[in-house]
């Protein structure tokens, strides 16, 4: 498959790991809040910087939507494994004991899944925004990224449980701290 | 005559169309739909749906800039009906030959020649050049 020979020859850097987190659990590579899913900066940036061995898509619509899995599974490099579960499978799919959490990519829709996952009992100490896209109620908060009040809402109930929460399209690119974009005291 | 429906990252796939019709003058049975870079690909969906229903139940060819991008995975599903194909990975002779030829073969067919024209049009000149 030509895309996939192209994405090969990516150059990968080793992943610096971060250490065990919470609890002493293996920390989850990276989770992403990206209405894209898997799209052009997460296959042809993320994965060159990162050592990801597994994409995880959390979606509900996805993971009733077998056209779309084979869809975005068509498009990973042949070296990626690209899972799709529900919120709900994902917290038992995702658990602590599951082996290469460190190297694992996990992809949701919204704030409002991340907020779930945690709640559900998926722990991790932090978060990347990287893409949430324009629409009706919501407002530009940083590059491509925008937010409705809500999900601003549910962002901060996150930090106030310690989720450290950056804004970061790709590596190499400006990012800003969401606590910096709020405030720390409120 | 088949639709050519280009679906690309910002403004590649209009300069992809100024760039063919230098060559081979205005085409007809065009269009593009841009995914701009604050679009959500629902937003995104909805754009290609509403330029989609004007040539609804006609035959069209969907020229995909991305293997694995937000246009690709909004516009992949049109697979799925009867008279649509969707090719990934436009560049220019790949427009060029379909402008040129899409009269004259079946909507599977062009999409099968296009995909590898697409192909066949990469060369690495330095080494092609060493080899004779």
């Amino acid at each position: 498959m030509m895309a996939a020979s192209y994405f090969r020859q990516a150059v990968r850097r080793p992943h610096r790991t971060e250490g065990k987190g919470v609890n002493d659990i293996e920390e989850l590579g990276l989770v992403r809040v990206d209405d894209r899913l898997i799209h052009g900066q997460v296959i042809a940036v993320w994965c060159k910087h990162h050592r990801f061995t597994r994409i995880v898509i959390v979606d509900d619509g996805v993971a009733a939507d077998p056209f779309m899995q084979e869809v975005l599974k068509l498009a990973a490099p042949p070296d990626l494994q690209v899972d799709v579960f529900s919120i709900e499978e994902s917290i038992k799919a995702l658990s602590q004991d599951t082996p290469d959490r460190g190297t694992m990519m996990v992809l949701l829709k919204s704030p409002l899944a991340a907020k779930r996952l945690y709640d559900g009992g998926l722990k991790y100490s932090a978060l990347n925004v990287g893409g949430i896209g324009s629409g009706p109620g919501r407002k530009n908060v940083f590059k491509n990224i925008s937010a409705s009040g809500e999900e601003i809402a549910i962002l901060r109930y996150l930090m106030d449980k310690g989720v450290k929460i950056t804004l970061l399209t790709v590596p190499g690119e400006r990012s800003k701290a969401f606590s910096d974009l709020v405030g720390k005291g409120h | 005559m088949i639709n050519i429906v280009l679906v690309s990252h910002g403004d590649l796939g209009d300069a992809l169309i100024q760039a063919t019709e230098m060559i081979t003058g205005p085409i007809e049975h065009l269009f593009s739909v841009p995914l701009l870079p604050d679009e959500s690909p629902e937003g995104f969906e909805k754009k290609l749906a509403t330029t989609l229903r004007e040539i609804e139940g006609q035959e069209m060819l969907v020229l995909i800039d991305l293997l694995g991008g937000t246009p690709y995975n909004v516009a992949a599903r049109y697979v799925l009906k009867g008279n649509v194909e969707c090719v990934t990975g436009v560049n220019l002779p790949m427009l060029l030959e379909l402008v040129t030829s899409r009269d004259n073969v079946s909507l599977p067919e062009l999409a099968g020649v296009i995909a590898q024209v697409g192909r066949e049009a990469i060369e690495n000149l330095g080494a092609m050049l060493n080899e004779q």
